[in-house]
């Protein structure tokens, strides 16, 4: 059975070697070439579908290695999204996943899940929080919500209402850019949010935050809700498909890969405007890229004091963006920063989404030798653009551990002047 | 059907989590990187040698078929279970157990992956120089049970060059152990020359001694191009000839050149008639000596254009040609059929016109590369195996391949084995009493045949 490109799989076996879920189990069941056969055998009616077949189907991290190394072209990601459709129509999800899906679809119910979930935290007993897991991770190792969305937070803090653009900082240098901030940024981890904003502002880029923004729809496609993210994708085309605006800025990866890659398939599928689609996909760049590409890192003001880092390369940014190695050129062009490479900075480290939450013991045992490696190159602080990658690696480390996982923005704009001018202390 | 007694008691001796028996996990090793697919009753993932010996006993009791296993990539089909019974996975075996480069040997159990072997000795300044195609991930089990080869064996010789013991548990689950920690040993039988390569038809390694060599200090490449087959054949001659031997002597012919830079644009000679790519290694001051004579006996053969690679990245770029070679073939059509026949290396332009000839016969597209400096010839022929009449086509087309290279005193396989892919062209190299005198060893150890049956043996 040939996919959509017409390749069929060879079993040459390459894919074996670069799947952490091979690396980490040594059985077949485990691997990229098992997963294709599996689909080809079911739609020869060799297999039935069963909760086995969806475990062999869904017991994978996304994280398309398999597809970059296939000598035969085979484009694993979509064919495993399409057969974990079926799976899930057949057999269902996990509840958690089914109202993450649910939940994504629409920006309001997000922001209600956030709340709530702030005020869970708040009256869930600390015993409770020492104890219980969400997946492999320690719940008192999650990270906390931000206080306000960040979206929220960054429009009241811009100085120009109006259209919630920022003030440029000396005349425009390099235009205006549009800034999708991913879920993880607007309520999670707004300390990227604020840095990349720091930093586009310092480079005398105008930045606009469209408001009607809201999940790239990645996580809702690869747990069966496919129909639910048209809507996400028209939403998103039209408020980044904006006249004048020169560069879509992403700070997350798999945002970065859905927008780039999938929306002007996905645009097609659905009806939407494939000429939008196309005009916003080759627009988008990550930040670490867009600051290497106009700007001169080692300018960006610094003080006396050396850090020392390391970096982790997230499967999305490797294997779907178009400069794979842009935030270790930028740690390595910033001044007063030391970065040592980890031995596996390039492996994945078991996050997957949301599969460090169905698979705990898999995701932990990728996660440990990641752990292991990263405290080996006595960095202070873990450098990594994805965040799940951030939530999963964090999960690890405790204050014992004296590694932070961090944004590569967040390092960049340590000593910039945040949007009321004042020059922030990093962490 | 496996008696259901037996069944639980193999159960028991590696316990439900090393024991698949759900349909879907059965289907992922009806395969490995061949065509064909058969069935398992079990696969069984032991993790020590008493393990596989307990096993043994129980399958050599009930007659249940074993077919040993590590990451499922022979090209043969020498890992497919073809008469069903137990799949016997080394994957989860894999401990490094000595690595001893004073003594220049290493101990490892057969799950261990050659990348990673390569990996562990690499600080210690030493390699093992076998590297089949599927090194990544083919485990050292596998590449014994094969005589794995690659590239850098014209040099260094292939699989079995490398062993200097094995421990073994023979069907009726007996361990017996071959061989020493000493490189140079003659004391009885060499017995694990005649376990490497049996293809898991005469026992089940659990252990291997194997050598290993410091690794040379400098790499030297050399990408060239001829107008003509002959002019091609005649330089790799003369440069063996002259003394040297190359760590690598890869040809690749027309087609294969013309295709790869249609779809890769790397800026290959597409008027060229063959390129080889010539690698030599060792001594700083030994190679340049080497690339230096090799350039001679390159322009006195008329090669017409040299490229000598002076840094990494340089290397890198003139064996992209190469390597990029089996990806560019698979995307042609949805499958690719490889061969691996081996002629006398003076034999290679003539089989390579025969191949192109009978590929032209059958209407079928075929790359040849070869390691031209032993004769391994690699045909590439992509098709759909999907479709009756055009794979009828590329069956008719190896099986003149095959009597092709026995008509030039040539060989089946170099290096990918038999399996279940050529066990039926034995008659072409081996007379009738060498395949007879196969089978007596093969009843002297499995009397019963439940070791990989449905194979050459």
């Amino acid at each position: 059975m040939a996919d959509s490109y017409g390749q069929n799989c060879n079993r040459c076996g390459f894919c074996l070697s670069v799947c952490p879920t091979y690396l980490a189990q040594g059985t077949e069941d485990a691997s990229p070439r098992a997963r294709i056969q599996l689909i080809d055998f079911f739609s020869d009616h060799r297999v039935g579908s069963s909760e086995k077949l969806k475990e062999i189907i869904s017991k994978c991290l996304m994280c398309g290695n398999c597809a970059s190394i296939c000598p035969s072209g085979i484009n694993h990601p979509e064919r495993y999204v399409r057969m974990r459709e079926k799976m899930i129509r057949d057999h269902g999800d996990m509840p958690g996943i089914k109202s993450l899906v649910y939940l994504l679809a629409k920006e309001s119910r997000i922001r209600m899940a956030a709340g709530a979930a702030k005020i869970a935290r708040k009256i869930v007993p600390q015993v409770f929080a020492e104890k219980y897991r969400l997946g492999s991770i320690a719940l008192k190792q999650f990270p906390v919500l931000n206080k306000v969305p960040f979206r929220a937070a960054a429009r009241d803090a811009m100085t120009h209402k109006p259209g919630h653009k920022s003030k440029a900082a000396s005349g425009l240098k390099y235009g205006r850019v549009a800034y999708f901030t991913g879920c993880a940024t607007n309520y999670l981890f707004d300390d990227t949010g604020f840095s990349v904003l720091n930093i586009l502002r310092h480079m005398g880029v105008e930045v606009i935050i469209p408001e009607t923004q809201t999940c790239c729809g990645t996580p809702m496609l690869f747990h069966g809700g496919r129909e639910k993210v048209k809507s996400n994708v028209n939403n998103n085309l039209a408020c980044l498909d904006a006249q004048g605006i020169d560069a879509v800025i992403v700070d997350c990866p798999t945002c970065g890969a859905a927008l780039k890659n999938d929306y002007p398939a996905l645009a097609k599928e659905f009806g939407l405007d494939q000429d939008a689609a196309n005009r916003v996909a080759g627009k988008v760049v990550d930040i670490s890229s867009f600051i290497m590409a106009h700007e001169s890192p080692e300018n960006f003001p610094q003080n006396d004091e050396m850090i020392r880092v390391t970096y982790h390369q997230p499967c999305h940014q490797r294997n779907h963006m178009p400069t794979p190695g842009s935030a270790q050129a930028l740690l390595n062009a910033l001044k007063g920063v030391e970065y040592t490479q980890a031995l596996d900075m390039s492996s994945c480290c078991g996050g997957g989404g949301t599969f460090f939450y169905e698979y705990p013991e898999v995701s932990r045992g990728i996660a440990k030798k990641k752990v292991a490696n990263a405290k080996a190159t006595g960095a202070d602080f873990w450098v990594t653009d994805c965040p799940v990658c951030r939530i999963n690696l964090g999960g690890y480390l405790d204050e014992s551990a004296g590694l932070t996982v961090v944004h590569p923005a967040c390092v960049a704009a340590r000593f910039l002047p945040d949007l009321k001018g004042r020059t922030r202390q990093f962490n | 059907m496996i008696d259901p007694e037996a069944i639980n008691r193999l159960k028991e001796i590696v316990g439900k989590d090393r024991c698949y028996d759900s349909p879907e996990q059965l289907a992922c090793y009806c395969y490995d990187a061949y065509f064909e697919e058969a069935m398992p009753d079990l696969v069984l993932f032991p993790c020590t040698r008493d393990e596989v010996s307990g096993i043994l006993k129980i399958c050599s009791a009930h007659k249940i078929p074993v077919t040993a296993r590590g990451a499922g990539t022979s090209v043969c089909g020498a890992s497919i279970p073809a008469r069903g019974g137990v799949v016997l996975c080394f994957s989860k075996m894999n401990r490094i157990l000595e690595i001893n480069t004073k003594d220049r040997y290493v101990i490892v159990e057969p799950g261990v992956v050659n990348a990673d072997l390569q990996k562990a000795l690499a600080p210690f300044g030493f390699f093992y120089p076998p590297d089949p195609g599927s090194m990544a991930v083919s485990t050292i089990g596998g590449n014994v049970a094969q005589n794995a080869g690659g590239p850098r064996c014209l040099k260094y010789g292939v699989t079995v060059d490398y062993i200097l013991g094995m421990e073994v548990v023979l069907a009726s689950g007996k361990v017996v152990r071959f061989g020493s920690r000493n490189v140079k040993d003659v004391t009885g039988y060499r017995l694990s020359s005649l376990f490497c390569g049996s293809e898991g038809t005469l026992g089940m390694v659990t252990s291997v001694i194997l050598k290993v060599l410091p690794l040379p200090e400098s790499v030297s490449t050399l990408l060239v191009t001829f107008d003509d087959l002959d002019n091609t054949a005649k330089a790799v001659a003369d440069i063996i000839g002259a003394g040297i031997l190359p760590v690598a002597l890869e040809l690749m012919d027309r087609t294969t050149i013309r295709t790869i830079e249609a779809k890769a644009h790397i800026g290959l000679p597409v008027d060229a008639e063959g390129t080889l790519l010539i690698e030599v290694d060792g001594a700083k001051e030994a190679c340049e000596k080497e690339i230096k004579k090799i350039t001679e006996k390159l322009g006195a053969n008329g090669a017409v254009s040299i490229e000598i690679a002076k840094t990494d990245e340089e290397r890198d770029k003139l064996w992209q040609a190469r390597r990029s070679a089996y990806g560019v073939f698979a995307k042609l059509s949805p499958s690719l059929y490889t061969e691996d026949i081996v002629v006398p290396a003076s034999k290679i332009p003539e089989m390579t016109r025969m191949i192109v000839d009978i590929a032209d016969k059958y209407k079928l597209i075929v790359g040849v590369m070869a390691h031209a400096g032993d004769g391994n010839i690699h045909p590439m022929i992509p098709a759909d195996k999907t479709d009756k009449e055009e794979w009828g086509r590329v069956k008719k087309a190896f099986d003149e391949i095959m009597a092709a290279a026995a008509s030039l005193n040539g060989t089946l396989s170099g290096e990918h084995g038999i399996g279940l892919a050529k066990a039926e062209y034995l008659p072409l190299v081996m007379s009738e009493d060498a395949i007879a005198f196969m089978g007596v060893i093969k009843k002297a150890v499995d009397p019963d045949g439940i070791l990989n049956p449905g194979k050459f043996v």
